[in-house]
């Protein structure tokens, strides 16, 4: 089935709603509410459009911000997983598991060394054809 | 054996501002961002579905990248003028992509249309160089 311009812009409002607000307690309807459209017609239109349901895109996006920030200093593993919308610490770490293969502090461990070695050492992560080639 | 392609250069005339639209715009992440010691900013990005493939936001115009004038010069003017047609980038659904891009100020040299491989618009980067944006026909 073809949609029109109209459903589109819906749809892509209803994104960036997600986009806007995931650090919010949001669900479907908050999201459908956004695109004027009714829960079920958009969680159809959504996952066509997306290949993924509005709650696996929500839950990515989520996820997805929780790793920038566990990359930063300043903001503790729990500040982290309430900043980024989630109500337990055990959900978001099991989540954040299966998704990344990594617990959270590790995953800032990780984060943490490459970005030490990357300011002390940065031509460790350009190969060296690069560094050749253009006298870096 | 050649396995894969992990990195790719691509010339641009503002480093900040394709950090910009392939970070902030497109979503893509942010590998690599170093600074060498001569000032020179060695700065990669990945595309979300393809987290090994590197993509050098390499400065073009800066005199810290090792190229003389006349090569900087000759890559200045390609990208001026918009001749430098990088690649292409998969997308789930083009005119949703369309869409917002356009909604975030990004700009376009087509919109999506009906190809024979799927539905195609043409992107440009605002540093120069321009991209096909295609949402593959689902076989």
């Amino acid at each position: 089935m073809e949609l029109t311009n109209d459903i589109y812009q819906r749809i892509v409002t209803a994104k960036i709603f997600i986009d806007e607000n995931f650090h919010d307690t949001i669900d479907l309807d908050d999201i459908s509410g956004s695109a004027y459209l009714s829960r079920f017609h958009f969680h159809r239109l959504f996952t066509k459009v997306y290949k993924r349901t509005p709650h696996q895109y929500l839950t990515q996006k989520r996820i997805e911000k929780a790793k920038e920030l566990l990359e930063k200093e300043g903001l503790s593993i729990t500040d982290v997983c309430n900043t980024v919308g989630f109500e337990s610490l055990g959900s978001f770490s099991t989540l954040f598991r299966r998704m990344n293969g990594y617990a959270p502090q590790y995953y800032r461990n990780l984060a943490y060394l490459k970005k030490t070695l990357q300011d002390q050492q940065p031509k460790q992560f350009i190969p060296h054809c690069f560094i050749e080639s253009y006298k870096l | 054996m050649v396995t894969k392609l992990s990195h790719t250069s691509l010339f641009v005339n503002d480093q900040d501002k394709a950090y910009d639209f392939y970070v902030n715009k497109l979503g893509f992440k942010v590998n690599t961002d170093a600074k060498m010691e001569n000032g020179f900013r060695w700065l990669t990005v990945t595309a979300p579905g393809a987290p090994d493939h590197e993509i050098v936001l390499f400065p073009a115009t800066s005199e810290m990248n090792g190229l003389d004038e006349d090569v900087r010069n000759a890559l200045t003017l390609l990208l001026d003028k918009g001749a430098m047609g990088a690649g292409v980038f998969e997308t789930t659904d083009c005119r949703a992509t369309y869409e917002e891009l356009k909604g975030k100020g990004v700009q376009f040299k087509s919109e999506p249309k009906e190809q024979f491989y799927g539905i195609e618009c043409i992107v440009n980067d605002g540093c120069g160089n321009w991209f096909s944006m295609t949402q593959r026909k689902e076989k």
